[in-house]
Parts: C-alpha cells; sequence; structure tokens
C-alpha cells in the first residue's frame, strides 16, 4: 500500500507536450479515477506511473520511493488493460501465475495464492482453459486475478470495462469497488464514462487537454463545477447553458430570470455570464410561481420512474428531468424551475464557475 | 456460381499444368523402375521389384538416406535457431526505422543470389589456400582447416551456405512478425517483472507459434531440394560424406553407371518416404500449432 506522488510530469511526442507540467497526490488507500474525453492523455498518465512510458521531466513516486527510473516490473504496481493483455496460449492458472513465477515465490505458496484469487473472482472452474475459449467478462476477471495475485503497493486500470456491454460492466464495476473496499489497495481507475466515474470514485481527477480541470469527490465535481467544461462533461443529461447577463440580484437570459441567493456567487451587475442548469435539478411548478421557467414540450423521453422533458424556450431547448411527465404530451405549455441552491454561473470570457 | 464449382474452376488450371509435368514424369519414373535400363543401351527387360530389393541391400543408398535426414534436421534446426536469435537481437537493439530496414534488406540479398553462385562464393571463401576463413583460422594460429575436404566438417560446412541464405531471410521475416504483435500482452509481461529475454521465450514466441512452425516446415520442403548446392560445393563427397539421396540418385543413374532404371527406383521411394512424412508432421503440426 502506498501514496502517489506526481510533481511537474511532463510528456511529449516530438515537440507537442500532450501532459504539460502535472502535480497530483494520490493518498494511501484511495480509489481515484482519471477522467476526461479521449485523446486527453488519462492513458499516458497510468503508464507513466506504471513506467510503460518514460516521463520527459518531472517525477513520479509511490510509498515514497522515487519510482521515475525504475522498471515497470520494479515499481509495486499491477495493471488491467481495457485489451485484457492476457497471454493467449497460456491456460487461466498459468496467465494468474505468470508474474509469481517470475519473483521466484515457492510452488505451494503459488498454489495458495491462486487458489484465493481464484475462488474470489469465481475463476476456480476454468482455471485450465485458455483465454480463446472465455467471454470476454471472465477474460477481464482472468486479468484482474493476475493484477491481485500479486498483492501490488498499486492498482491501475486502463478502461477495463469498455470492451463489456452494458450489464457486465455495471456489475464488474461494483465488484472492483467491493474489491478496494476489502483489499484497500490504492487504486487508480482510467475511464472516460462519466457516470462510470461518478459510482466508483472517491476521488475524481478531470482532465482536459493533458492538464488537470478540476479534482474533488464526485459530490463536488458534480455540486461544484469549477469550470464550464466540467459543468458540460459530468451529468446526464447534460446541463443546460444559456447565455445571460447580472441584472439587479439576478441572472436573466431571455425570457429566464433566476434571483441569485445572496453571497452564493462573486459577480458584478452587468456581468456577462453563462447560466448552468441541471436538468435533474428542475422539477414542474404551477405558472407564475417564482423563479419559473415556461416554454412548450417538443420531446419527451421515458425513462422509466422518471422522464426527461425537452421545451423549447426562447427559442432554444431546454431540458429537465421529472417523475411527473405522463400527463404531458407534444405542444403543452410548461412550467418548471430550477431549485434555487443548484443554480451555476460561469464567467464568459474565461469558463470559471462565479461561486463564491 | 456455387461455391464448390468456383473452387473446382479455380483448382483446374494449376491442377492440369500438376497433373502434365508431376504425373507424367512420377508415371514414367515408375516404369523405368520397373525395368533394367541403361545409359548407352538399348536392350531392357521387365524386372518387377527387383530394382526395388537391391536398394534395401545398398549400404551406400542407405548412406545417403542418412546424409538426407542429418541435412534436413541441421538445416531446418539451424535456420530456425538463427532466424529467431538474429530477430530478437535485431527486435531489442535497433529501434530506429530506418537501421532496421537497411538491415533486413541486406538480410534479404543472400537469399536473392542464385544457389549456385551462393556456392561458388563459399566455396571461395572455405578454400585451403586462398580462402578468407582459412586466413583468419590462420592468423588464429590454427593451421589449414579443409572445410570441404575433411569428411566430419564437409556437411556442415555446406550447411553454413544454406544456413546464411535461408536463416537471414527468415530472420526478415521474424521481425516483421515481431513489429506486428500486439503490445498489450508484452506490457503485461513488464509488469509481471520478465526479463527481456524472458518476455520472448514465454510470450511473444509462443505466440508466433504457429507462423514457426509454417517456416520449419517451408524450409523442410526447401533442404529437400538442395542439390544444386551440395552439388556445386562438393560433388557429394569427400567419399559420401554429403551425398544425399537426390544426388545418388543423380550419380548412380546419369554420371556414373547410368543405370536409369536403379535411379528411378531411388527417385520413386524417396517420393513415398517424403510424402509420408510429410504427411504425418503436416498432421502433427497443425495440432501442436493450435
Ligand atoms: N505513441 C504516441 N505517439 C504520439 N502521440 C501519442 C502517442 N500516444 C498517445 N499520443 C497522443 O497523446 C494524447 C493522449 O493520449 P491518451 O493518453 O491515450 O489519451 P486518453 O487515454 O485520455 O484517451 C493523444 O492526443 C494522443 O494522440
Ligand atoms: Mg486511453
Amino acid at each position: 500500500m502506498a501514496h502517489i506522488e506526481c510533481s511537474g510530469i511532463v510528456k511529449s511526442y516530438g515537440a507537442h507536450p500532450v501532459i504539460d507540467g502535472l502535480n497530483l497526490m494520490i493518498p494511501d488507500h484511495e480509489f481515484v479515477v482519471f477522467l476526461g474525453p479521449s485523446g486527453c492523455g488519462k492513458s499516458t498518465m497510468l503508464r507513466m506511473i506504471a513506467g510503460l512510458e518514460e516521463v520527459t521531466a518531472g517525477r513520479i513516486s509511490i510509498g515514497g520511493a522515487d519510482v521515475t527510473n525504475r522498471h515497470p516490473g520494479q515499481r509495486g504496481v499491477a495493471m488491467v488493460f481495457q485489451s485484457y493483455a492476457l497471454y493467449p496460449h497460456m491456460t487461466v492458472a498459468d496467465n494468474i501465475t505468470f508474474g509469481l513465477r517470475r519473483a521466484g515465490v515457492p510452488g505451494p505458496e503459488i498454489d495458495r495464492r491462486l487458489g484465493e484469487v481464484a475462488r474470489m473472482l469465481g475463476l476456480e472452474p476454468m482455471l485450465n482453459r485458455k483465454p480463446k475459449a472465455m467471454s470476454g467478462g471472465q477474460q477481464q476477471r482472468v486479468a484482474m486475478a493476475r493484477a491481485m495475485i500479486k498483492t501490488p503497493k498499486v492498482f491501475l486500470f486502463d478502461e477495463p470495462l469498455s470492451n463489456l456491454d452494458a450489464k457486465l460492466r455495471e456489475k464488474l464495476r461494483t465488484e472492483i469497488r467491493k474489491m478496494h473496499n476489502s483489499l484497500k489497495t490504492t487504486t487508480i481507475f482510467v475511464t472516460h464514462d462519466q457516470l462510470e466515474a461518478m459510482t466508483i470514485a472517491d476521488r475524481i481527477v478531470l482532465m482536459r487537454a493533458g492538464a488537470i480541470e478540476q479534482q474533488g469527490t464526485p459530490d463536488e465535481i458534480f455540486d461544484r463545477p469549477a469550470t464550464r467544461f466540467v459543468a458540460d462533461f459530468i451529468g446526464s443529461p447534460s446541463m443546460n447553458f444559456r447565455l445571460g447577463r447580472i441584472e439587479r440580484g439576478a441572472a436573466v437570459a431571455g425570457s429566464v430570470r433566476i434571483p441569485l441567493p445572496p453571497g452564493r456567487f462573486a459577480v458584478a451587475e452587468g456581468q456577462e455570464v453563462e447560466l448552468g442548469l441541471r436538468p435533474t435539478r428542475m422539477e414542474r411548478v404551477s405558472p407564475g410561481a417564482e423563479g419559473a421557467i415556461t416554454g412548450r414540450v417538443s420531446l419527451i423521453e421515458n425513462m422509466g420512474a422518471e422522464g426527461q422533458i425537452i421545451a423549447e424556450v426562447d427559442g432554444a431547448d431546454m431540458s429537465f428531468v421529472t417523475r411527473d411527465f405522463r400527463g404531458l404530451s407534444i405542444g403543452d405549455p410548461v412550467s418548471f424551475a430550477l431549485s434555487p441552491d443548484h443554480l451555476h454561473i460561469f464567467d464568459r470570457a474565461t469558463g470559471r464557475s462565479c461561486l463564491a | 456460381m456455387t461455391r464448390q464449382r468456383f473452387i473446382l474452376l479455380t483448382l483446374a488450371p494449376a491442377l492440369t499444368v500438376l497433373g502434365l509435368l508431376a504425373a507424367v514424369s512420377t508415371a514414367g519414373a515408375v516404369w523405368f523402375s520397373l525395368m533394367n535400363r541403361v545409359l548407352g543401351s538399348p536392350d531392357y527387360e521387365f524386372v518387377g521389384l527387383y530394382n526395388y530389393l537391391r536398394l534395401l541391400r545398398d549400404k551406400r543408398f542407405f548412406n545417403a538416406l542418412e546424409i538426407s535426414l542429418i541435412w534436413e534436421l541441421i538445416t531446418v534446426a539451424g535456420t530456425l535457431v538463427v532466424a529467431v536469435l538474429l530477430a530478437v537481437l535485431v527486435h531489442e537493439t535497433v529501434k530506429r526505422a530506418l537501421w532496421r530496414n537497411l538491415i533486413c534488406f541486406a538480410f534479404l540479398a543472400p537469399v536473392l543470389l542464385p544457389r549456385v553462385a551462393a556456392a561458388f562464393i563459399w566455396r571461395f571463401l572455405y578454400s585451403p589456400s586462398l580462402g578468407l576463413l582459412n586466413w583468419i583460422v590462420g592468423e588464429a594460429g590454427l593451421g589449414p582447416v579443409e572445410f570441404l575436404a575433411n569428411p566430419s566438417l564437409a556437411l556442415v560446412s555446406v550447411a553454413v551456405v544454406d544456413i546464411w541464405q535461408w536463416g537471414l531471410f527468415f530472420t526478415v521475416i521474424l521481425v516483421k512478425l515481431l513489429e506486428t504483435m500486439p503490445r498489450d500482452p508484452i506490457e503485461a509481461a513488464m509488469l509481471d517483472n520478465a526479463r527481456t529475454w524472458q518476455i520472448h521465450a514465454y510470450v511473444t514466441l509462443p505466440m508466433l507459434k504457429g507462423p514457426l512452425i509454417s517456416l520449419a516446415l517451408v524450409k523442410a520442403v526447401e533442404s529437400l531440394r538442395s542439390f544444386d548446392l551440395i552439388f556445386v560445393m562438393t560433388g557429394g563427397g569427400p567419399g559420401t560424406a554429403t551425398e544425399t539421396l537426390d544426388l545418388y540418385a543423380y550419380q548412380s543413374g546419369i554420371n556414373l553407371g547410368g543405370r536409369v532404371s536403379y535411379a528411378s527406383a531411388m527417385s520413386i521411394l524417396l517420393l513415398i518416404v517424403t510424402t509420408v512424412a510429410f504427411t504425418l508432421i503436416w498432421r502433427a503440426s497443425r495440432k501442436w500449432s493450435r
């Protein structure tokens, strides 16, 4: 078990830096998710921590020891790949124990540990099979067993669930989180799926173009996004944005007028801003209520327990989520309001949140 | 067009040519092998299986069979060992694409040489008085080595030429195969703390088992056709130290006795033995490469 420290990490391919001066501290036992759009440098960052990619500049330490120049096998990390990366010609048992055999662990000890992880991951009946004869989910379990058996200081996951179907993804996600709850090994998990990140993380490190845009608990990231980019990236359905300005203690955008809770925002009268309204933080209200937004229903998406209403407000779509959607039909007038504590305001020029 | 008819139609031209060339000459050889024809004499009679029975009592025939077998083993194993070692070496040490391509190009050159040319080059290199190799050996303080005239060295010396041509060629193929391997299992092995040679021994080469077996089969078939190389370099000598079956068949059928029928019987026997052997190897290799 160990904390991880990355300081001043730079990675360039040719002249163009992919990661540019990134600093990150991950405490012991934490489950951290690197989240961000594809191509933002998550895998590169993870692979540098694993030692599969050299850093152009900066230092990485694991458990207090500087590992920047250590061979991947000497860093005490185990990694699970998106492609499973199993040794195709070896049986499941050989795949799992390959690392221990390289480390010269005695046979009986290997057998004992193999039995243990195989039981934990439900792999006992297939220890003699070859990876080819297994489903994607089973192969990824083998890859997890191969990582676990080494009892590493750090687990690294690079989009391990992206090749699986939705149901299996959810199941394995739960298993990975349970595994962490019992083993408490420091874990970095890379994904581009914000829902996956929200559900599994202790802390999310949200990356954009090779830099950290914001880090924090899932709640912090969801409720207090530091920038418009974060607000837009997190949450499904995604946030509604409206260009507006601050006028007499309220945020105004067309017919939308939302009074500002005193002291919540650091904004000036007349400031050009962008409002962010989370669909899940809005609810139907009676017309004419305080802060009500009125529009015309243009689409209803039934999601089972709730429905997403897309309404036309001032000639543009605005969506919100409600349980009370069954009486509505397309073309109906509808009024809804944002719960007052959940307004987001971003500076139009910098994209930074105006939260005080 | 149905699938079956398509297969038949596309195979037909090749099968026709094969039938005309191979079947006719094979049938001719079988026909000859049942007589006692000799070059230079028009008289002959049918002798049934006499030629075959005589073969079974011919010590020189069994010597040739043994030499052929040893030749197959040395050249196939040598080619693959050289190719695997060199390919791994190039793969691990030469990272620049330009250098790699230059090396591959250089390694391709020997196999592009006509075999007779390669044979003459090496005969010169091996020459006890003029050869480069003997000059090096001489500098090292050892007496001149009769690479081709020493019965215990001759076969290996000829095999070196064959391995020089094909081992380097297969090296190029393996370097390219190693380049196209998926990176992930190799990286997983690095994280499992495998050394470079262990990664190759336990991960990459086993993943290339199928191609390696195919290369071995190709080389085994190719090695059967080394008549020109051996003929130019040693002519089967010294004595019968490098006399493979095809050389012996040539010697007894054309060169010395002109005993065409006897040579035909030998060729037919060679055909049967190789067909059976390769069928068995082919079956087994399909099982291994799985
Ligand atoms: N080997 C490489 N050579 C050149 N550019 C690369 C290489 N690997 C990654 N990149 C670039 O680095 C950026 C980050 O890649 P990556 O870390 O894989 O992103 P992510 O995992 O977040 O999708 C991408 O723009 C990608 O094009
Ligand atoms: Mg990635």
